[in-house]
């Protein structure tokens, strides 16, 4: 009896579906439930803190957003991340662009070797240049100012956007090309009227993943911006909140924080995903 | 551009003079800025206070012995920017001959040369207005406008003078220059062009910085401290690497019985006295197999350090290997075929999308140490432990807890890149396998495996890289009380103020990393075509 069951096909089609699903179930899980973890006690009281930790909310509560928004280093450091984040993405983007297009469809002496140096850029240990960047930083005046973020963030960005790039340009066919040399166009009017307006999708991806970087970036903010509470960036702000009263960690206003700061990203990661995936696997990129 | 006018365009007839006034003009103005750079560069760096404190110091109390003028120097200005100087002042010397001699390919490079030296000194102006404001906001004292006006004179004037001379001859070069411009000739100007600004960062806050921390890790500096550095040679490095091993037994209690602690660990003697007195200190014992309470202690000078890499090491092939596995599995069940696939893809973005410092904050959160914590009460609910754990304060615990938080943040990520390469294996392989009898299992190992081996790399590599120079998840949740090698960096240049030696330390994660990121380039054999 049972042994006709097992070689049933059927059952056997359906068992393997039930094991799948399963599996996606788990991984949802698995995916989402630190995320949802988060946004629950963000609507949790203080006191639940201190109580047997519950699924769901059991007085929830608005207060928590409330303080984080009253809070100006919070506010603060909110505008900041969007300046610098997004400043750097516009300069990756201009200066990587143009990088890409040299070293994707120009035929000159010392390609390869500026290939390869772009493409070690992209594995440089951030934290091997600290001291040296301090100097630096100093000596352009822009120690303690969302300008040494602006400033030294391409260290990581600017290599991988060209890296990027640099492929997409390679994968247009070459005939476009041919066709505006033959209308008479230069090679920067080939550049800035026909292939830019092609990589478009690609300069949206690689933009948006230059933005989600530098949005995340900690060890540079962390450092740049430590004698000015002004100039932190979010980051830095959750990692070294102390909320409204400095006596408890107050875990329930850093999950409402940590949800402002996130949640644009995700709705960000959603709608783009598609293309994100494709920019990550051109670049496979840092995470 | 303005078409030439017949009677200025040089015919072929009049070749014998070709050298115009303005050629000579330009020409004459770029082998000046050459020579000039040159001038310049050697006034700054006289000028230079380090540099003059070392060429004129005489013995005091407080400064007892002579400063090196070479680092003075070398901490200054370093190697690639005198290097840089001496090039271009050449390049351009030698572009300004060609110019005075009437080549139109000189004549263009000339126009890239003046184009960039016009952007730059806009840059120099713009930066001096902005750090006279800051130093006087600073200092809230009015902005001295004589003294800005002052400095800026000769950055204006030249910016004008320059651009002046690139507008001009961009609007005249056929009419004054001849020969042939090649459509090759035209590009590598334009490649070049438009590879400066980039070239340009990666000169400033890369190549510049790397050669700073390599120089100053032969030194004694200390960080934003007074006192004059001395090279130290490999002293730092020494101190740094230095590994002892030696044989100790254990100790023993009454009845000859290794002693042992609560938790089950064996204890050991310490290494010898004369050692602790030269500053090495256990890392960690190796039991030695089939011996009677032997072990082997690694020893170092510097033990934090060991420890760290140590920490690091084994985060790093810990979690890599399971980000693997569990990535290799999440690809495979969304590459099968489902309803929400799409769906699925985006929600396996999330983790990586939110930051490292969140996801450390929110972890810190469900690893908490009593039953407040998820991840606690969940296993106290499943029976897998009695009582809650102490994860993130209890030290062997620690290590386990970041690698989980790693895993969790990255698996997803990891499956996405091994996704991509699973789409490209083309379906007609399995069904012809399977047709042919072969067991899932023998396709995942004949088929899957094997063409996925790219992508894996890649994947692998790359992790790998990333484990290696873990900072934000260590220093959010333990700060100083489990160090992996990049925070034991950032302790010991931001909280102890030894540049010198914390220039060690980055150094030899640089080359740590470099290692492997040498196998990757290798391995990618980037296309060159």
């Amino acid at each position: 009896m049972i042994q006709s069951i097992l070689t049933n096909e059927r059952f056997l089609k359906n068992l393997q579906r039930i094991m799948l699903y399963a599996a996606i179930i788990f991984i949802a899980f698995y995916a989402l439930f630190p995320f949802y973890w988060a946004f629950s006690t963000s609507f949790k009281t203080e006191s639940e803190m201190f109580q047997s930790a519950s699924y769901l909310p059991r007085n929830p509560t608005l207060k928590n957003y409330e303080y984080v928004f009253r809070d100006n280093t919070f506010v603060n450091s909110l505008k900041n991340s969007a300046i610098v984040s997004s400043l750097t993405a516009v300069l990756a983007l201009v200066v990587g662009s143009f990088a890409a297009y040299a070293l994707g469809r120009l035929r000159f002496k010392g390609r390869v070797v500026m290939l390869y140096i772009v493409l070690s850029m992209t594995m440089f240990p951030a934290i091997s240049i600290l001291s040296g960047l301090y100097t630096i930083v100093r000596e352009l005046g822009f120690f303690g100012t969302p300008l040494a973020l602006i400033a030294t963030y391409p260290v990581f960005i600017l290599p991988f956007t060209v890296w990027v790039l640099t492929s997409f340009f390679r994968g247009l066919p070459a005939e476009i090309e041919q066709a505006a040399i033959v209308d008479g166009a230069t090679p920067f009017q080939t550049f800035r009227l026909i292939l830019l307006p092609l990589t478009a999708p690609a300069l949206v991806t690689t933009g948006l993943l230059a933005f989600v970087l530098s949005w995340n970036e900690y060890l540079f903010a962390l450092n740049f911006t430590t004698t000015n509470p002004d100039a932190k960036t979010v980051p830095v702000t959750i990692a070294q909140f102390t909320g409204q009263f400095a006596r408890q960690e107050p875990i329930a206003e850093i999950m409402a924080a940590a949800m402002v700061v996130t949640i644009p990203l995700v709705v960000l990661v959603l709608i783009f995903q598609n293309r994100i995936v494709e920019g990550l696997t051109a670049g496979a990129v840092k995470g | 551009m303005s078409q030439p006018s017949p009677d200025t365009y040089p015919t072929s007839g009049r070749k014998a003079k070709r050298t115009t006034l303005p050629a000579q003009l330009i020409g004459g103005l770029l082998i000046a800025i050459g020579i000039l750079a040159v001038v310049v560069f050697v006034i700054t760096v006289s000028q230079d206070p380090g540099i003059q404190f070392a060429v004129n110091w005489t013995a005091s109390e407080e400064f007892p012995e002579q400063p090196s003028i070479l680092l003075a120097f070398l901490e200054r200005f370093g190697i690639i920017l005198p290097a840089l100087v001496a090039y271009l002042s050449l390049f351009f010397i030698s572009i300004g001959a060609q110019v005075f001699g009437g080549s139109l390919r000189a004549a263009h490079w000339a126009k890239v040369i003046l184009m960039w030296l016009t952007i730059g000194l806009g840059i120099v102006t713009v930066l001096t207005i902005y750090n006279t404001i800051r130093v006087a906001n600073e200092e809230a004292l009015p902005v001295d406008v004589g003294a800005l006006l002052g400095s800026l004179v000769l950055p204006v004037l030249g910016m004008l003078i320059i651009g002046g001379v690139w507008w001009w001859l961009s609007n005249n070069l056929e009419n004054y220059f001849m020969g042939e411009d090649l459509l090759i000739a035209r590009e590598t100007r334009l490649a070049w062009n438009l590879l400066i600004p980039t070239l340009a960062i990666f000169i400033l806050v890369a190549a510049r910085p790397l050669e700073q921390t390599f120089i100053r890790s032969l030194t004694d500096k200390r960080f934003a401290g007074r006192g004059v550095p001395q090279f130290v040679g490999l002293d730092n490095y020494a101190q740094l690497l230095t590994i002892r091993l030696d044989t100790v037994t254990c100790r023993t209690e009454d009845d000859g019985e290794c002693s042992v602690r609560d938790n089950g660990a064996v204890r050991w003697e310490s290494i010898e006295r004369d050692l602790l007195q030269d500053g090495y200190r256990t890392v960690s014992n190796i039991p030695i197999p089939f011996s009677s309470g032997q072990s082997i202690a690694i020893s170092g000078r510097d033990n934090d350090f060991i420890g760290a890499i140590n920490t690091t090491l084994i985060f790093t092939v810990v979690s890599v290997t399971g980000e693997l596995l569990i990535g290799l599995f999440m690809a495979m069940v969304v590459n099968s075929n489902f309803r929400g696939r799409g769906i699925m893809r985006a929600v396996m973005l999330i983790p990586w999308a939110i930051p490292t410092v969140i996801s450390a904050r929110l972890w810190e959160l469900m690893l908490k140490d009593t039953s407040a914590g998820i991840v606690n009460k969940v296993m106290m609910d499943l029976h897998l432990i009695n009582a809650p754990q102490a994860w993130l304060s209890e030290p062997s615990l620690q290590l386990p807890a970041a690698i989980m938080v790693d895993v969790w943040k990255t698996a997803p990520f990891m499956a996405l890149l091994l996704l991509a390469g699973l789409q490209t294996i083309p379906r007609d392989l399995y069904e012809a396998a399977a047709v042919d009898g072969a067991s899932p299992v023998r396709r995942f190992f004949s088929i899957t495996l094997p063409l996925l081996r790219p992508a894996l790399a890649i994947a692998l590599i790359f992790r790998t890289l990333d484990a290696l120079r873990v900072f934000d998840l260590f220093n959010v949740l333990f700060g100083r009380q489990q160090l992996s090698m990049a925070t034991y960096n950032f302790e010991t240049l931001v909280s102890n103020q030894k540049d010198g030696y914390a220039s060690a330390v980055s150094v030899i994660i640089f080359i740590f990393i470099s290692i492997f990121a040498f196998i990757y380039v290798r391995m990618l054999q980037v296309e060159t075509d």
